[in-house]
């Protein structure tokens, strides 16, 4: 080999490194959340949605396929310029390269709408699937809106709320922060309560913006609280579990093993169940003060999103890619469904129960993963997979 | 595995963060020179096995021109000549093997301590190694190289890359690419590489070490540029980190801090001419080839 040729494959192998050293190609991530998974109105059904990066998506619970678009003239299916049959999938790609992590919400039987990563509002004709208008936010959004009596609350991702008109889209108010809000706002009567990542649970006047308390929790908060019997109950990073009055005073504590980022879930006896990002789960006793009912290593790896109550069963999905269902009386798993290939279950879960609007039988419970292959995977509640989306 | 590297780092930079008042860009300084520090002894066996290399390659050369047809002989004139002269040939390689974990993990713990998304984030709950560093998250990512001057030089968002910050913010990829190249000749200057007409004629002829120049010199032109490219699109805390890599590189390799590190880490010089190496088939310049072998016996 020439020294020339044995120079340039040398240089190569330099760049190469080089590369490698200025990526640190060792499993650093940059995306930016994990999928979102909830329900929203089509024709009068409830279907499931579902954002994640490049898609936003409507899939039916029956089969997790998604919808197909019908022309309300003709009653015929759509189809592209391929003659294929269209979906209801919005791409981020043909609008912007807009990313989403943020659900849509359905107006009325025509119109969506749908925040973006890239700091827009897309209004969409939900029959046609197209932005009809895009509207500029304050900032990029990473947590779900919430609409409620014709106005929107936009949770921005590096800080500060705003309320928006339904009607017109103008901005009522806006409520600085000076971190993030990754967690959808809540509604408690009068107020908005949001969690953000500066550490504080806020309280605001829901017509105004006014400020009107806050709690600091000592670390950052990324999920939205639970509201039950008139009493608040969120976590943060700092370990820690908070009950919290409607005034604004911390009532009850409790240290947990790491951090809290999932909602927590309440059963009808008044036990808060809690995971936390070291794959414990808690019972907590909320006429107590929170004090430990039982504590239990579940998982492997870290537990993000909130556990769910089922009957007899608390269930809990995790970074290891398995998804548990614990006994309620002492958190001993009972059953254990192993998602193919492991991805982490870092997305929310979400559980169908038949109904009027949701064409099921059975209930499901849908667990959300950051594999392309296998963004949902919905299970019978004795851990039976029913469907995975994509098929 | 990784992680056994990764989490101290993260955790060290955190706490860092937290003595240093709060200070994300103190921090990643304050770390990097730390860790360049402490794999300074690493550093300099890599230099001094890189210009022993360099003092025997004459010999090299000689031995190469000799034995040209017979592969066994000049492997084993060549090892003969590393083992008089005490050089390891792949010496240089280790120090380098262990350095790069080490560099990729500094690296990757500014990128999750700035974790400025959900994504990001939560992989930090795992590598905090300290109780009580929790409450410190998130780090503070905005930052003001003046705080006196804040409306003339805007604070720079750590976590955006140059383009999405204040104009201002584009010097560090220049930055970059200047210490970077700075850096680049001065270990070349230190290893005793040279890229001059004559190592090029000499490539040309096929020999190694004027290959080996020609790459470290396509290597001052191309690694600045690149690394100055990178850090277009990466986030300004890389940006911080390059900088600061690369000026400690620079101290490390100059005259002067190699002197005052060598003396810091007890280390002697070694500037000794090579000694040269008598095969038992040598053929020592213009003498018989009869004599040259009688030599052995004599022995």
């Amino acid at each position: 080999m020439s020294g020339t040729i044995r120079a340039r494959l040398l240089l190569a192998l330099c760049l190469i490194v080089a590369g490698c050293l200025a990526t640190g190609c060792v499993g650093a991530r940059m995306g930016v959340s994990w999928p979102a998974v909830g329900l929203v109105m089509v024709n009068g059904e409830a279907k499931v949605s579902l954002a994640y990066n490049n898609d936003v998506a409507i899939l039916s619970p029956v089969n997790g396929a998604p919808l197909r678009l019908i022309n309300p003239l003709s009653g015929e299916a759509m189809r592209d310029s391929e003659n294929n049959p269209r979906d209801w999938i919005l791409r981020g790609s043909d609008n912007d390269g807009a990313q989403f992590h943020s659900l849509p919400i359905a107006l009325d039987d025509e119109t969506m709408i749908v925040a973006a990563n890239n700091g827009r509002l897309l209004k969409i004709d939900s029959v046609l699937v197209e932005v009809t208008r895009s509207i500029p936010l304050a900032d990029k959004v990473v947590a779900n809106l919430l609409a409620a009596d014709g106005v929107i609350y936009v949770p921005y991702q590096n800080g500060g709320l705003s309320a928006l008109s339904l009607e017109d889209f103008r901005e009522i108010w806006r409520f600085p922060t000076e971190e993030g809000i990754w967690a959808t706002p809540l509604l408690a009567g009068d107020m908005i309560i949001v969690a953000s990542i500066d550490h504080h649970l806020y309280a605001l006047d829901r017509d105004t913006g006014e400020f009107l308390w806050s709690v600091d929790l000592g670390g950052s908060a990324a999920s939205t609280p639970l509201l039950a019997k008139d009493r608040l109950y969120v976590g943060s990073f700092n370990k820690s579990f908070f009950e919290i009055s409607l005034e604004g005073r911390i009532l009850g504590f409790y240290q947990t093993e790491n951090w809290v980022w999932g909602t927590p879930a309440m059963d009808e006896n008044g036990v808060v169940y809690v995971a936390d990002l070291s794959g414990f789960v808690h019972a907590l006793d909320s006429e107590r003060n929170l004090a430990k009912i039982w504590s239990s290593e579940v998982a492997e790896r870290g537990i993000r999103a909130g556990p769910i109550v089922y009957q007899d069963r608390v269930i809990v999905a995790s970074r290891d890619g398995k998804v548990y269902w614990l006994d309620r009386r002492d958190g001993v798993p009972v059953n254990v469904r192993e998602v193919e290939e492991r991805p982490e279950l870092l997305g929310d879960m979400l559980l169908l129960e038949p109904s009027d609007s949701l064409d099921i039988d059975e209930p499901l419970l849908i667990v959300t993963s950051v594999h392309d292959g296998r963004l949902l995977i919905a299970f019978e509640v004795d851990g039976r997979q029913a469907w995975v989306y994509p098929r | 595995m990784w992680d056994l590297i990764l989490n101290p780092f993260v955790t060290i930079l955190a706490w860092l963060y937290a003595a240093l008042n709060q200070d994300i860009v103190l921090a990643i300084v304050v770390l990097t020179v730390i860790i360049r520090f402490l794999t300074y002894p690493l550093l300099a066996k890599q230099q001094e096995s890189s210009r022993k290399m360099q003092q025997i390659q004459p010999q090299l050369k000689k031995l190469q021109e000799k034995y040209k047809g017979d592969k066994e002989k000049m492997s084993q004139a060549q090892m003969k000549l590393y083992r008089e002269n005490k050089v390891n040939p792949v010496g240089g390689c280790f120090p380098m093997v262990i350095q790069f974990p080490i560099l990729i993990g500094l690296y990757q713990a500014i990128f999750y301590a700035l974790a400025a998304t959900p994504f990001q984030l939560v992989d930090l709950s795992e590598r905090l190694l300290i109780p009580g560093l929790d409450s410190l998250i998130p780090l503070q990512r905005m930052w003001s190289p003046i705080p006196q001057l804040v409306e003339l030089l805007p604070e720079l968002d750590l976590t955006l890359a140059p383009t999405e910050n204040p104009h201002y913010s584009l010097i560090l990829p220049l930055l970059v690419l200047v210490t970077t190249w700075a850096q680049q000749k001065l270990t070349m200057a230190t290893t005793g590489q040279k890229t001059t007409k004559k190592d090029d004629d000499d490539d040309d002829d096929g020999k190694p070490a004027g290959g080996q120049a020609q790459m470290m010199k396509s290597m001052t032109t191309i690694m600045p540029i690149m690394f100055g490219f990178f850090s277009l699109s990466f986030s300004v805390g890389l940006s911080v980190y390059f900088v600061t890599s690369n000026l400690i590189g620079i101290v490390q390799y100059s005259p002067q801090g190699r002197a005052v590190l060598d003396r810091l880490f007890r280390k002697k010089q070694t500037d000794e001419a090579p000694v040269e190496i008598v095969l038992e088939d040598d053929e020592p310049t213009r003498k018989p080839r009869k004599r040259r072998k009688k030599k052995p016996r004599k022995k």
